[in-house]
């Protein structure tokens, strides 16, 4: 045993500790399905084709809110029971002016967007100051403090709500104006995704994800971050609030409210991957098709709450990483879904 | 003198994470202080942790007075008479000085024996005997230290081993710690320690190991190990007079 | 001024119930550090024992108490063997183990659902509606029992915790999990047990509220914040500390039913959390700042 023969041996050990890279991507998927997406509705000169428009305006909604949702529980590692809460903000924003003003919701989405960006802001620099637990009871705690002030408030129409106009179109091409605008937004969400992803401001996030504490003794604004984090993610549910309202023409608690909006942002991305950036997108189509299936076979009751209970239970047990996720731990991830 | 504890080729890790032992060795004989060495990362703490039972050995026998320990679970263990103080955080902070020995008893049948076991300590260590009935999380580092070593010596074990005692400790304390150790060895206490601090720690052994890339590059009388010019070069700052 | 006693006394019988619900979540946290989101709907699931119990074979619900606190208890285990065992074995409860307990809410819900579909349920034994009167306070006696089975089963919690040996291994185990195993607690058998107590504490509350509100499946979202905002209030990990959490906000709230209107005081234990989260998040009795 000689000095530095023990220095290099211990450099090698350390250099064997650390793991490598993987760098394969395909980003000729997305802009391929981002192309199809835009031209499907041309279906529509051939036939009636607007379940499938609407199953994909629907698909399209829920990346928004799923990619939106992960920003703050995917990258940062803060989970929100309650986000669901700026989905009925922006909802109710541009519902409300369109009501009043007849501004179509999807020229106002950014600016709905915004205010519950903003909202997001106040929120989380309360909110934020718990960790774990505590922030996941808080986020329940809010949704339900949301839904007993919507209900209450006659200036927007208490519990019943407020029903809003349609458009003119005819119903060949009613859907167009929100399919375009969901599928646009979903674009964005996935493109601020990876932006995040890949900048300092995500890194900084996923240090908070793993240990905070260390994070913020090694120089990283964790409060700055966490709130921007909550903030952003708010803003891209917030604005898919916006649209949905005018899709069913109607803004009501029970719509936006409803804890299953919530269940659904979560369990896509915790199925689809967390903290990836084609998770949450993967997660909505699977979730969104594996609905579709319950309430054809099932009936929408009580059993679809079990059946869903049950997929996340499975979810968490069995691939807490997600598709996306797992597969990339075992390095069989498909080029195609790789989107980080 | 048959060896009281004999630790050969332990290959141990967290999870399903890399070996941080790879081959680490011991022999601990009874009676005497026997200190761990080296840096950080090497693997002290998880070769303490390790023939406790707390880790899953991957690779490697823990052969306890000719007995192999192998998968069994902590209290298995500590019932066969080796007990594990962890680093920094032993007691219970919400409960009483009484209580935490009371707990340091917890594998004992007989109710009035551990009340009178208790006792005993409490003679041993006055200041325990002061704070009975206060909680273990509001005294000084010393005195912790201090209550996390005698309620070791309730159920009376073959082997305690301490990660880091002196961790966080002012100097004159630490010293305090080591003759504690030696009140322990008198009472036929065999102890395994663990220290950051390898020069104090060497100064107040009998037996030196030095643990380096999760294996034992030396081993033997804590003098030797001291003087040694390659240790003192690599693991004692340069050349120190020891 | 006897309006005043009334609300008060109204308050604290509630407070007890709550206080029962919210005792079983604490124990359940502190050992496991698990927050047992799926604990209101197996209230719920306590309460159609009792319901079914008196709907088919007469049995008061207070009678039947122990029997749903071992069903419950059955059910407890099974969760924990099938789900829990291994979060609580790992070195580190994440916010995963949360969301599972979330799961496991909405199985449990849609299961009642399924069976006994939304239809609101109360049990209508006699003391359910009656009242005693001393001097011109009115108490209803459902809620006065209720409020004072509560406690008598609080208290004996208590006990077990501060005296028993296996209450010094559930209070080793919350304060140092790791200190206890060292010392020979086996901390899994803990988990286990303090789970299914924690489920059976669950159970017996189920009883109680099952003439004490009307409940359906879905009603267990509304009690989650409420049982939350307690355990905030008293600090994670902390009996004691729910337990007075539980009657401060009972009584806040009652009164705030009383004179600003009944819509109001379910926001009372809302708002209480997000003020405790801005001024004290460790909340009366936490461990400060935070677990992560």
């Amino acid at each position: 045993m000689d000095s530095s023969n023990v220095i290099e041996a211990r450099k090698k050990h350390n250099d064997n500790l650390a793991r490598g890279n993987d760098k394969t991507r395909a980003t000729w998927f997305p802009l391929t399905l981002m192309a199809l997406l835009l031209v499907l509705p041309a279906l529509q000169f051939l036939g009636n084709y607007n379940y499938l428009l609407h199953m994909v305006l629907f698909t399209a909604s829920y990346a928004v809110m799923a990619s939106g949702w992960n920003i703050l529980g995917g990258f940062a590692g803060y989970i929100s029971l309650g986000h669901n809460v700026f989905f009925a903000i922006g909802g109710y924003f541009a519902g409300m002016i369109l009501a009043r003003y007849g501004v179509s919701t999807i020229i106002l989405a950014p600016v709905a967007g915004l205010v519950a960006g903003i909202a997001g802001y106040l929120i989380g620099m309360i909110t934020l100051r718990v960790r774990g637990p505590s922030f996941i009871i808080s986020s329940l705690a809010l949704v339900m403090i949301a839904r007993i002030l919507f209900d209450n408030w006659e200036f927007i129409g208490g519990a019943n709500g407020v029903a809003l106009p349609a458009n003119e179109l005819t119903v060949q091409w009613a859907k167009l104006p929100y399919y375009y605008a969901f599928v646009i937004m979903a674009a964005f969400a996935v493109w601020v995704s990876y932006r995040i992803k890949h900048s300092k401001f995500g890194l900084g996030l996923r240090a908070i994800s793993k240990d905070e504490i260390k994070a913020e003794s090694a120089g990283i604004n964790t409060r700055f971050y966490k709130v921007l984090a909550f903030a952003i993610s708010a803003f891209l549910v917030g604005m898919a609030g916006a649209v949905w309202g005018e899709y069913l023409t109607y803004i009501r608690p029970n719509i936006f409210l409803i804890i299953l909006v919530s269940v659904n942002m979560v369990l896509m991305c915790i199925l689809g991957g967390k903290g990836t950036v084609a998770g949450p997108v993967v997660g909505a189509i699977f979730i969104v098709v594996f609905n579709e299936i319950f309430v054809a076979t099932l009936g929408a009751s009580e059993i679809n709450i079990l059946a869903t209970g049950l997929i996340m239970a499975v979810a968490l047990i069995f691939f807490p990483l997600g598709i996306v996720g797992t597969l990339a731990k075992h390095h069989r991830l498909p080029k195609i879904l790789n989107w980080d | 003198m048959t060896d009281l504890l004999q630790v050969t080729g332990i290959t141990a890790g967290y999870g399903d994470g890399p070996s941080i032992l790879d081959g680490a060795t011991l022999t601990i004989e009874p009676g005497k202080v026997h200190c761990i060495i080296g840096p950080n990362g090497a693997g002290k703490s998880t070769l303490l942790k390790a023939i406790c039972g707390m880790l899953k050995i991957r690779e490697g026998e823990v052969i306890f007075k000719g007995e192999r320990l192998n998968g069994l679970r902590p209290d298995q263990i500590l019932r066969k008479g080796i007990c594990f103080v962890p680093q920094e955080n032993a007691l219970f902070p919400k409960m009483t000085v009484r209580e935490n020995l009371r707990m340091g008893g917890y594998i004992l049948d007989d109710k009035d024996e551990l009340e009178r076991r208790i006792d005993e300590i409490m003679e041993r260590f006055p200041i325990l005997r002061e704070r009975a009935n206060q909680h273990a999380g509001n005294m000084s580092g010393g005195q912790q230290q201090t209550l996390a070593m005698a309620r070791t010596m309730i159920i009376k074990p073959d082997i305690v081993m301490l990660d880091e005692p002196s961790l966080g400790l002012a100097p004159k304390i630490v010293q305090e710690m080591f003759d504690i150790m030696r009140i322990m060895t008198a009472e036929g206490i065999t102890i395994l320690l663990v220290e950051q601090n390898a020069l104090t720690g060497l100064k107040n052994a009998d037996w030196g190991v030095v643990l380096d890339l999760g294996r034992t590059l030396f081993e033997g009388p804590a003098v030797d190990v001291l003087s040694d010019p390659r240790i003192q070069e690599l693991y004692l700052g340069g050349n120190k007079a020891a | 001024m006897s309006n005043f006693i009334q609300v008060l006394i109204l308050g604290l019988a509630l407070g007890g119930v709550l206080a029962l619900m919210g005792s079983g979540l604490s124990l359940v946290f502190g050992v496991m550090r698990i927050v047992n989101l799926a604990h209101p709907a197996l209230i719920i699931a306590g309460a159609y024992v009792a319901y079914w119990a008196f709907k088919l074979w007469g049995v008061d619900p207070i009678v039947s108490l122990p029997f749903a606190a071992i069903i419950l208890s059955i059910v407890g285990i099974l969760l924990y063997k099938l789900v829990f065992e291994r979060e609580a074995k790992s070195a580190k409860y994440s916010e995963m183990s949360v969301l599972l307990t979330f799961s496991v809410a909405m199985c449990v819900e849609g299961a009642l659902g399924s069976a006994f579909t939304n239809t609101q349920r109360v049990t209508s034994p006699g003391y359910a509606t009656d009242a005693i009167f001393i001097g011109d306070i009115f108490i209803p006696t459902g809620q006065l029992y209720a409020g004072l089975i509560s406690l008598g089963l609080i208290a004996l919690l208590a006990l077990v915790l501060k005296f028993s040996r296996f209450g010094y291994a559930i209070r080793a185990t919350t304060q140092n999990r790791e200190a206890a195993e060292l010392l020979g607690v086996n901390v899994n058998l803990v988990s286990l047990a303090s789970f299914a107590i924690g489920i059976a504490l669950a159970g017996a509350a189920g009883t109680l509220v099952s003439f004490v509100f009307s409940f359906f499946p879905a009603k267990h979202w509304e009690w989650i914040a409420i049982l939350m905002s307690l355990v905030v209030l008293g600090g994670m990990g902390s009996i004691l500390g729910t337990v007075i959490a539980a009657f401060l906000l009972s009584v806040i709230a009652a009164f705030v039913g009383a004179w600003i209107g009944s819509t109001w005081s379910t926001m009372t234990f809302f708002l209480a959390l997000f003020v405790i989260l801005l001024v004290r998040p460790q909340g009366l009795f936490g461990e400060k700042p935070e677990l992560t």
